[in-house]
């Protein structure tokens, strides 16, 4: 073998090396840059400890997050709901959150709530066909949720401004239900269980 | 290892792949396309409780549901405008005003957010506060009445029956200037020749119960009192395998209601009412009139001095005549006429013509003689009297006083009519207006005779516009006041035209107001209050729902009317009518008038130049019967303007209320609105051809009052020598998807005066018409 023939083998050899380094390098880049450039955070307005509230209350998540009489999902319990139990005189709790919580209380302001799980607008979501007629649990979409003691941030897309919780928390959103709500699953546990599924069951 | 070009190549391409291999570039792409759903333009209502509210639209008198959604955080907003199936009226139908009116109660570019001040002289605006605003129009108002003038004052408002009508009525009498007159309308008309011939004012059409109905030039599918409740009769006539009701259709053109009635008599335009009279010949003369209701009447025979209506129609209104006159073929005439006469229970209508005009009060008389002779007065599917409204007075509104109006009230026999006012006003004779008040109606759009309008808006010292669009009125205020939308405030509405019951519909704030607008009414209020004296004691109230309180107080509880949103009649008055005119009974001669007449004449020679005065042909033998008046324009035919124009109206357009919406822009076909913009108007084939004119042409219409430009399409459903134009286009405001679409009727209409009504008429107009070069 001559020796350019050698130079040759070794230049390719290292070459390739190179190649793989920059895959390797790219691709941490993207696994790293994917959740960090497209996502943000935001804090909730407030604190909420769900695992205290539902040991007070006597029909689990239903308690507050109620269907109305039309069968519609009234979603996060409006103000007046929290007045129930809540009073702006007479603090349960201490703290700077629960000043601030009175502080909604006593001027009926709407507490401005981040949802994790909200929807794009184009999808409808019948809370009350899938559990009052279907049986599923809340868990099965929204995970340990009700178990929390505390509100993680709010984290959501910088393009779409959806939540993330959408997407999924894994890099490649491979994951499902409680960890994902995308498409996908609603057509898999449709198909799964027999559900029609047509772009206009969910679409509008 | 050597670190070069093609080293560096190497790394950076498996950099790349790296990065493609890695979510990074898949997610962005999945993302870019969902961002598209999120463009900040879409509107993104936000979530929450579904709730419906019952409403009345008082620009249609549709009875509707808004359909509602309880945002947590943004507070309700209104989704939908749907039908609202309790309406006895309506019965859950919607025309396109009332389906899309979303669309210019949430454009805030054409909203009016806040008072604004022009000045004149560069034309720009700057934002007020209501106190400052507030005190500039009491300032004005009240300098204006201190230099002893208060006729100075003049103000347009919209609708004379409604609480903003009433408050205004108030307003003007508390200053003591008579210059006041409200957009005109049929019912007018329609109350002077039933006070005429029957002595009652409230009268209306009991289409849903006839089965033989005629219309004298009444679109009665596309634009008729409350259009819901029209079309909702015209769908009870049509059955199968057999229709239940028959359709007769007297007009030039065929229309939408002529080309879906049973028969179309087309005629001259204009001629309608001398339709209506031939028929009455023919009745009597084939004997088919009721004669138990002709017994009981008044002036059907001769009487003393008196001629009567029979010998007065078989002198001057002989079938053939008519027939040759208005060009429809005589046995088809006769046909029609007879199976009206022969039907169990038929009616003849009469009403706003294509251009939403108060209509000719003679025709309107002959339409009355002939539903008399067929003697369905007061019986179902006739011509019903509705009973009276149980709404309290909030106050006087007697403009009657010591100052001289600028129109003479005896021109006629009603002194609303906005055209002559503003031409008075205009020429400053007898005296000049000072300050203008616009309050809704957007005259400077709809006229009568738009150009007008604004050459009066624009020559008044000070001119007010109360609107909640920034529209052509607004355009030319110094100080405009923006007013809320009808789902955003406080207001009422009263019987639509021709409607067989009484009805009143009510609506209330259902949405927060766009920032600072104000019930109109309440406007006037605040006004009155700052004004002080008598004149803050004539309109003593807080706000507009206190008003409504007032006025409805005979209606029931408040609460409950609110939540309703409309009264109406139990059921139509069926029976006997109790005729009130001078001799108790119907009246073919109308002793009413002659009395009145007589009254303000004084002698009989008086009364005969009184008369001529005012324009009635045929002197004092016509002018107390149902006779045909040959249209004003058709004399202006001969002065080089050898066309008539007339309008074709839709409900696809709109007439006096809101403006046109986007919606309905785009819904428009392309006979009405071409190439984006450009107005179609129609024309028969031949008078394009003795024009030589083709499809297509871009010609211009000329008339003495302004002119329109467009595109020309033949129709062989057209009148030959008739120029036909769509209304309720050629918008200035409302932003870029209604401004600029087609050009506005209301800019090239001449307007006149009704002779005995006194109400300005502009159905017809002469035109010429010229090719367009270039």
């Amino acid at each position: 073998m001559s020796s350019h023939q050698q130079g040759k083998k070794q230049r390719s050899r290292a070459d390739w090396i190179l190649l793989f380094v920059g895959l390797v390098i790219g691709s941490a880049f993207g696994f790293w840059a994917t959740p960090t450039i497209l996502y943000a955070e935001k804090a909730q307005p407030l604190q909420f400890n769900h695992k205290l509230h539902l040991e007070q209350v006597s029909d689990s998540c239903k308690s507050c997050h109620t269907l109305r009489e039309d069968g519609s999902f009234s979603g996060i319990p409006s103000v007046q709901s929290c007045k129930e139990c809540h009073e702006a005189g007479s603090p349960m709790g201490d703290g700077a959150n629960e000043a601030a919580f009175l502080e909604y209380i006593k001027k009926n302001q709407p507490i401005p709530w981040l949802v994790y799980s909200r929807q794009p607008d184009c999808v409808f979501f019948s809370h009350a066909a899938h559990t009052a007629n279907a049986g599923l649990e809340c868990a099965k979409c929204h995970g340990d949720h009700g178990e929390t003691t505390k509100l993680r941030p709010y984290e959501y897309n910088r393009l779409t401004g959806y939540s993330r919780d959408i997407w999924g928390k894994g890099p490649i959103g491979l994951s499902g239900p409680p960890h994902r709500m995308k498409m996908d699953d609603c057509a898999k546990c449709h198909s799964e269980n027999g559900v029609n599924r047509a772009c206009f069951v969910c679409h509008k | 290892m050597q670190w070069d070009r093609r080293a560096f190549i190497k790394l950076a391409v498996g950099g790349v792949l790296g990065v493609h291999a890695s979510p990074l570039m898949w997610k962005l792409m999945d993302d870019s396309t969902i961002w598209t759903q999120n463009w900040s333009w879409v509107p993104v209502p936000e979530d929450g409780a579904v709730a419906y509210a019952n409403v009345v639209n008082p620009q249609t008198g549709t009875g509707a549901k808004a359909r509602l959604v309880q945002g947590r955080v943004d507070g309700t907003r209104a989704i939908r405008v749907e039908g609202n199936p309790e309406h006895p009226l309506s019965k859950g139908g919607v025309v396109p005003q009332d389906a899309s009116a979303l669309q210019l109660l949430y454009n805030t570019d054409i909203r009016v957010t806040a008072p604004l001040l022009r000045n004149r002289a560069n034309g720009r605006y700057s934002k007020l506060s209501w106190p400052e605003a507030l005190d500039i129009l009491a300032g004005n108002l009240a300098e204006v009445s201190k230099q002893g003038k208060p006729e100075a004052i003049m103000a347009l408002g919209h609708d004379p029956e409604s609480a903003t009508g009433q408050l205004l009525l108030c307003l003007m009498a508390a200053l003591g200037s008579p210059n006041l007159a409200f957009t005109p309308n049929a019912g007018e008309t329609l109350a002077l020749a039933g006070l005429a011939m029957m002595g009652q004012t409230d009268l209306g059409f009991d289409l849903a119960n006839a089965d033989y109905v005629i219309s004298f030039g009444t679109p009665l599918l596309e634009n008729f009192g409350a259009p819901v409740a029209t079309r909702k009769a015209f769908a009870s006539w049509r059955g199968f395998p057999k229709n239940k009701g028959f359709l007769g259709q007297v007009e030039s053109r065929a229309s939408i209601t002529a080309s879906q009635a049973d028969m179309w008599l087309a005629c001259r335009p204009g001629t309608e009412g001398a339709l209506a009279l031939a028929m009455c010949t023919i009745m009597i003369q084939e004997g088919l009139y009721d004669q138990a209701a002709v017994k009981a009447s008044f002036g059907f025979k001769d009487e003393g001095d008196f001629k009567g209506f029979k010998s007065f129609l078989l002198k001057n209104y002989r079938r053939e005549q008519v027939a040759q006159m208005a060009g429809v073929p005589l046995e088809k005439l006769v046909k029609l006429t007879l199976g009206f006469a022969k039907a169990k229970r038929a009616v003849a209508v009469c009403g706003p013509g294509n251009s939403s005009d108060p209509g000719r009060m003679y025709d309107f008389m002959a339409v009355l003689a002939l539903n008399a002779l067929k003697g369905n007065i007061g019986k179902p599917g006739g011509v019903l009297v509705q009973d009276a409204l149980p709404l309290k007075s909030i106050g006087s509104t007697s403009l009657r006083g010591n100052v001289r109006p600028l129109v003479d009230p005896a021109q006629g026999l009603d002194s609303n009519n906005p055209d002559a006012l503003a031409k008075a006003a205009l020429a400053g004779k007898p005296y000049a207006v000072k300050t203008l008040l616009l309050v809704g109606g957007n005259f400077v759009y709809n006229g009568p005779q738009a150009g007008v309008m604004e050459e009066l808006a624009r020559k008044t010292p000070f001119v007010v516009a109360m609107t909640p669009y920034l529209d052509e009125s607004a355009s030319v205020a110094d100080l405009v006041l923006p007013t809320t939308h009808w789902l955003e405030g406080w207001g009422d509405s009263t019987s639509p035209y021709g409607s067989p019951v009484s009805c009143y519909g009510l609506h209330r704030p259902l949405i927060k107001a766009v920032p600072q607008a104000k019930d109109a009414g309440e406007v006037l209020l605040q006004v009155a209050s700052r004004l002080g004296g008598k004149i803050a004691a004539a309109l003593p109230y807080k706000n507009m729902e206190e008003v409504l309180m007032a006025r409805t107080q005979a209606m029931g509880d408040f609460e409950q009317l609110v939540e309703q949103s409309f009264w109406v009649q139990a059921k139509p008055a069926y029976g006997p009518v109790k005729f009130q005119t001078p001799t108790g009974r119907f009246e073919f001669f109308s002793m009413g008038l002659f009395k009145l007449l007589s009254g303000r004449a004084g002698n009989p020679q008086a009364l005969e130049r009184m008369v001529a005065m005012m324009g009635v042909s045929g002197g004092l033998e016509a002018a107390f019967l149902p006779h045909w008046e040959t249209p004003a324009a058709a004399d202006d035919l001969g002065t080089g303007m050898p066309l008539l124009l007339t309008a074709v109206p839709s409900l696809r357009t709109t007439w006096g209320g809101d403006a046109i919406t986007p919606y309905m822009v785009k819904v428009l076909p392309d006979t009405m609105l071409a190439d984006m913009d450009k107005l179609v108007v129609e024309m028969n084939p031949q008078t394009a051809h003795e024009l030589h004119l083709y499809e297509g042409d871009l010609i211009r219409i000329d008339s003495v009052a302004g002119s329109l430009t467009a595109k020309l399409s033949l129709f062989a459903g057209a009148a030959p020598g008739v120029v036909y134009a769509p209304v309720g286009l050629g918008h200035s405001a409302f932003g870029f998807q209604v401004e600029g679409k087609g050009m506005n009727f209301n800019r090239a209409a001449k307007v006149t005066t009704d002779p005995m009504s006194g109400l300005p008429v502009w159905e017809l107009t002469a035109v010429s018409v010229e090719k367009v070069q270039g």
